[in-house]
């Protein structure tokens, strides 16, 4: 009471909980008591006596006088008037209050997109497999170049290899489409190895590119698919 | 007549595709020893079984196979992926599979369509 003041609801429930802890058990007698007073005091005498309870109705006074004169005439309608007062409390912040005078959180809205009527890319923006080479094998040369095969360390260096050519890619990629991108990196050796890729996907809209690099020490394969999704 | 999904979002299921995958890569590569002339052969043939057997499946979703065959010789090999896609819908799954003279290691991705 002393400190700054809350909220219209949260001071009317600070003070509805002192009253009730006053009286413990039901929530009648403070009610009924306070419709006592009115029923034996006109309504203009209210504020004489009592006190203790005169802040609650004093509160109601201090509401814009639509509220209040909804509020004032009487008292059977005092413990019907302290729910009305939390709903009004709501009311008049603009925001959705719970019974216990704590504020619910908004309702999320759903976002409507607009339907854009297009089934398939737009005229130039195709996945091109030309371009996507480019930055492929630029990327491969430029990050493998001179770079020494080491166990510890390739596993690393492989992942962070297919994560850059995503990032790259995914500044030139058209949109609504989906990439994925596989980088296979081996010791060069005496072995020899096959890497085979076949894929179900729509000839019209999707494609598909791969680049090679190869050293002293180690060798890398790059795949790179690009799929059209509405 | 094969099934279609439609309505609910069918999410991809690595459990049953690296079941699949297994079963193929067994049943081409199972017994026998690496052999320069037949690996052609084999990655072509690991690949187009498993992606037929996916698609038999008749879920609402594009397929990405890739096979990698190599002699064992004491060489390193890592393998890395990096996908941009939805998360919900989309998935992968990597099987390693080995015998006594190879490595293989497939990998399938599938990536929703929308019906």
């Amino acid at each position: 009471m002393a400190n700054q003041p809350l909220p219209l609801s949260q001071e009317t429930l600070a003070q509805f909980n002192r009253s009730m802890s006053t009286e413990p058990g039901t929530s009648g007698p403070p009610r009924r008591r306070l419709g006592s007073i009115s029923t034996r005091r006109s309504s203009k005498d209210q504020s004489k006596d009592q006190p203790h309870h005169r802040p609650l109705f004093l509160r109601s006074m201090t509401i814009p006088s639509s509220e209040s004169s909804f509020l004032s005439p009487t008292v059977s309608n005092s413990h019907i008037s302290m729910g009305k007062r939390f709903s009004f409390a709501g009311w008049h912040q603009g925001g959705r209050v719970s019974f216990s005078g704590l504020y619910l959180q908004q309702p999320i809205q759903e976002v409507y997109v607009e339907n854009t009527y297009r089934t398939g890319p737009e005229p130039g923006c195709h996945f091109s497999a030309s371009r996507t080479q480019q930055i492929l094998q630029a990327t491969l040369d430029s990050y493998l170049k001179g770079v020494c095969y080491s166990p510890d360390s390739c596993s690393q260096l492989c992942q962070m290899l297919a994560d850059l050519v995503l990032s790259k890619l995914k500044d030139v990629n058209p949109p609504r489409y989906k990439v994925v991108c596989q980088v296979v990196v081996g010791q060069s050796g005496k072995q020899g190895i096959r890497v085979a890729s076949r894929s179900l996907m729509n000839p019209n809209t999707d494609n598909y590119t791969s680049a090679v690099f190869q050293n002293h020490s180690l060798f890398a394969v790059a795949l790179v698919h690009g799929l059209y999704f509405e | 007549m094969e099934e279609y999904h439609s309505g609910d979002e069918v999410s991809f299921s690595p459990d049953d595709a690296s079941n699949v995958v297994k079963e193929c890569i067994e049943g081409i590569v199972g017994g026998v020893d690496y052999s320069q002339n037949k690996v052609n052969q084999w990655t072509a043939s690991i690949v187009e079984h498993t992606l037929t057997q996916l698609v038999k499946q008749g879920k609402p979703f594009k397929y990405i196979v890739n096979c990698a065959v190599m002699q064992k010789s004491g060489a390193g090999l890592h393998t890395a992926n990096s996908c941009y896609w939805d998360t919900t819908t989309d998935g992968s799954c990597t099987v390693r599979w080995e015998n006594r003279t190879m490595y293989c290691v497939v990998s399938v991705f599938a990536v929703a369509i929308a019906l």
